[in-house]
């Protein structure tokens, strides 16, 4: 058949025309119905907030590539899914502190690395711990590692960790976390010290078996794998950044855990779609508002401290956050060591004694300027401060930048206010760290220095009474809070939604434990 | 005897006249109006919070709903207008005025300085403009005044550069040869007698470039780098809208009803003017 093709006798007036038609009519609210479940039971979709940065967890970006490094290699300890903080057993069989700078360690004899380089052994531990540290590595993340001196192998799968000096973190943040995975020595020797996307040797439940860049990570159930098999035979992990766009493909059936958005919770928790359960978890990431104490429109306490008291965060809470995150007392979340049951000014705003405060400060026709990311989070919670702010008088310009600028704000000499936000792993002494004299100029970006401080950052982590751990942080942010430079405003949550077939296994703060997942 | 029309109410009949054209010209006129008046026509105070009645749907009371911090979101539409226009009018027409003088000095001014005035087009030209916005509001910070200037700044060569084709065409013009040989002075030649004839032209393209700016504002706004909170903008109302879209779509329709009416309405008022003023297309129609 011959087809001819002829010109469209449609001039540039007629395409306005058909065109505005044509968009008054998609406007209409026309209803295309859910697209029916997926129901491949053997495979669980689940998404990410971003794709896969590095395979090697020397280069390890943080939560999303942890999701993938604990399901396909190995750690001493893993964290234990559930509302509490603590830690079991996984390539470890025995593990214990024999004193404050000696761990022992024995490994399970049935944990083998694949493509052919045989059982995991205390050399393995040594040389990834010793990896980690090595300054020929450059790893980003061995501040995670602490005072780690070296690993001492006294048997095939037996070994000490040596500490230069106590560090308590070592059982909450170095072992079962990032730093922790246990890598094949063989296997990395032989590559160089170096791997590329793939991984050399995986020892995991998982095993990676591919990798769609910004599309997908496919994991499948490791066959030589003798511990407690996975529930799942196959995981998907997808990278979506918008949440919006995951709650959609959650309703539509294509995911069956996400992380949903805090303006979803009010409607997840009247029902979730497709018989799904909403699990609210709270989350260790802080935000606040900080105040730059080198400012000269800054220097004033009593001014500090009265926009302290003028700032409503429960306003802020409904606000920008609709309702589903709780005001915080500091900068260590519930259910860690160290948290305060309240903070030195209460949460609601009171702002009689900020009018006061102000007026005691003699400071007149105040003009702030606060800078916040240009996410509609910190926006809407920065307009919320502007207008609280001026019923005592002080003039907020509110200053949204792009993540570039923003995050490249600590040498900013005339930064005044700042709406911050940072993220936090399971122990105090991650979150004292960014606000320490040696910090400022980097991410201390309120140019706080207190000798007392610094003091209590460098000895808390050697502490291994709790008790006496948990006061030593306290104080640390009483003192953060006393000098009026810090409001702090929440740790936002966690919420989540899994499909019905799915038993997810979370973190305290909702961060995701895949090898642990089930099936309902 | 009949009174003599003047040009400007021939060139509105002319539009008029046009289905599409009178479409732009009432759009466009309702815009114009809402800005200016938009103070007079707001039922709420834009900025004013009331955090209890947040993501509202639309209602007598609100109606277009409210947004995450209870503010009216009609209000905030009506006031993003006048946003809108404060900076596209200064923006356009600064720009056409400076590209205009300049466009009809290359034109008629020496060879060496039309080479240079080109090279500065083309240089600034060469950045695009919405990357060059973003540099800027990211060195300076974001405001009203910056977004206004950049888009000066990137669009003066549009108009140099056609304004420099329409001088370069009538400078042999019999007319303009007659002024030069009776000795009238540049000044007195491009001012009086070429700026007549190549007015109507810029402004048809200054016509078509607003809806440009508006989108490119809104665009800022939406990246959160326009205008500065609590501003209303189109823009800024369609990031909000974004974020919340699953609690509220109002916000969306809000941001982008009068993105797409303004461009709609400056399109076919430019289409239907270019139809009137050019001479050529008034035939064919």
């Amino acid at each position: 058949m011959k087809i001819e093709w002829q010109k469209a006798a449609v001039g540039r007036r007629k395409f306005l025309k058909g065109a505005t038609a044509l968009g008054a009519v998609s406007a209409l609210p026309i209803g295309l119905g859910n697209r029916a479940m997926a129901d491949d039971s053997s495979t669980l979709r689940v998404r990410s907030y971003g794709d896969m940065q590095s395979i090697d967890p020397a280069f390890s970006k943080g939560v999303i590539d942890e999701e993938i490094h604990a399901s396909i290699y190995n750690k001493l300890i893993q964290y234990k899914p559930g509302r509490e903080w603590d830690w079991q057993m996984d390539a470890a069989s025995m593990i214990e502190q024999v004193d404050p700078t000696h761990i022992k360690f024995a490994l399970r004899d049935d944990i083998g690395f694949t493509n052919g380089y045989g059982s995991m052994t205390a050399e393995d531990v040594k040389y990834s711990f010793e990896r980690i540290i090595s300054d020929e590595t450059e790893s980003p993340n061995k501040p995670d590692m602490g005072p780690l001196s070296h690993v001492e192998v006294t048997g095939e799968r037996e070994g000490t960790i040596v500490l230069n000096e106590p560090f308590a973190p070592l059982w909450s943040i170095a072992l079962p976390y990032i730093t922790g995975s246990i890598l094949s020595k063989k296997a990395w020797e032989a590559a160089g010290g170096k791997a590329t996307a793939d991984p050399l040797a995986e020892s995991g439940p998982y095993l990676r078996d591919s990798w769609s860049p910004k599309e997908r990570t496919v994991l499948k159930r490791n066959p030589d794998w003798k511990g407690d098999a996975p529930a799942w035979d196959t995981v998907e992990i997808l990278p979506i950044d918008d949440e919006n766009t995951a709650e959609i493909a959650f309703e539509a059936g294509e995911l069956d855990f996400t992380r949903v958005s805090l303006g979803s919770v009010e409607r997840f928790r009247v029902g979730v779609p497709n018989g799904g359960t909403l699990l609210e978890y709270p989350s260790l990431y802080y935000a606040w508002l900080g105040m730059n104490l080198d400012h000269p429109k800054l220097q004033n306490q009593k001014l500090r401290q009265a926009i302290q008291h003028a700032i409503d965060v429960p306003m802020i809470m409904e606000a920008a956050y609709f309702g589903a995150a709780e005001p915080s007392t500091g900068i260590i979340a519930p259910g860690l060591i160290g948290n305060r049951a309240q903070s030195l000014v209460p949460p609601a705003a009171d702002f009689e004694k900020a009018a006061a405060l102000l007026a005691e400060s003699g400071e007149t026709n105040v003009t702030l300027k606060l800078d916040t990311l240009n996410k509609t989070t910190f926006t809407t919670a920065a307009q919320v401060i502007q207008a609280t702010l001026s019923q005592i008088g002080i003039t907020v310009e509110v200053n949204v930048l792009e993540s570039g600028a923003f995050w490249g704000s600590a040498d900013n000499e005339d930064l005044q206010l700042v709406l911050n936000r940072y993220s936090m792993t399971p122990d105090p002494y991650y979150a004292t760290s960014w606000f320490t004299s040696e910090q400022v100029g980097h991410w201390n970006w309120e140019q706080f220095s207190n000798e007392e401080f610094d003091q209590i950052h460098n000895s808390a982590y050697q502490e291994s009474d709790p008790a006496k751990r948990a006061e030593m942080y306290q104080r640390a942010q009483d003192l953060m809070e006393e000098t009026g430079a810090y409001r702090f405003l929440t740790h936002e949550a966690t919420p989540v939604v899994h499909s019905a077939g799915v038993t997810p296994a979370l973190r305290p703060d909702g961060q995701v434990l895949l090898r642990y997942f089930g099936k309902a | 005897m009949e009174k003599p029309r003047s040009e400007l109410s021939l060139i509105l009949r002319g539009v008029a006249r046009d289905p599409l054209g009178l479409m732009g010209l009432i759009i466009v006129g309702t815009i114009i109006f809402c800005a200016l008046f938009a103070v007079w026509l707001v039922p709420y105070d834009p900025i004013a919070m009331n955090i209890k009645d947040r993501l509202q749907g639309p209602s007598l009371n609100h109606l277009l709903g409210t947004d995450q911090l209870g503010r009216d979101t009609f209000s905030r539409v009506i006031m993003g207008g006048q946003v809108a226009l404060k900076v596209a009018l200064p923006a356009v027409f600064g720009a056409m005025a400076i590209g205009l003088t300049l466009g009809m000095i290359a034109g008629y001014g020496p060879k060496w300085l039309d080479n240079l005035l080109m090279l500065f087009f083309d240089t600034i030209r060469s950045f695009p403009t919405v990357m060059f916005a973003l540099a800027v509001v990211a060195l300076v910070g974001p405001s009203l005044e910056t977004v206004v200037l950049v888009v000066m700044a990137t669009s003066i060569p549009t108009y140099g550069r056609v304004a420099r084709t329409q001088t370069l065409t009538l400078r042999n013009s019999e007319f303009i040869l007659a002024e030069r040989a009776m000795g009238a002075s540049m000044t007195r030649i491009l001012g009086v007698h070429m700026l007549p004839n190549i007015i109507g032209v810029l402004a048809v393209l200054a016509a078509m470039d607003i809806p440009t700016v508006i989108a490119l504002e809104a665009g800022l706004s939406f990246l959160g780098l326009g205008v500065k909170p609590p501003t209303p903008s189109w823009g800024a109302l369609l990031k909000d809208g974004y974020s919340l879209i699953r609690q509220t779509p109002w916000l969306v329709v809000g941001g982008g009803l009068p993105i797409i009416l303004a461009t709609l309405g400056f399109t076919f008022l430019g289409e239907s003017l270019r139809d009137v003023v050019d001479p050529k297309l008034r035939k064919n129609r």
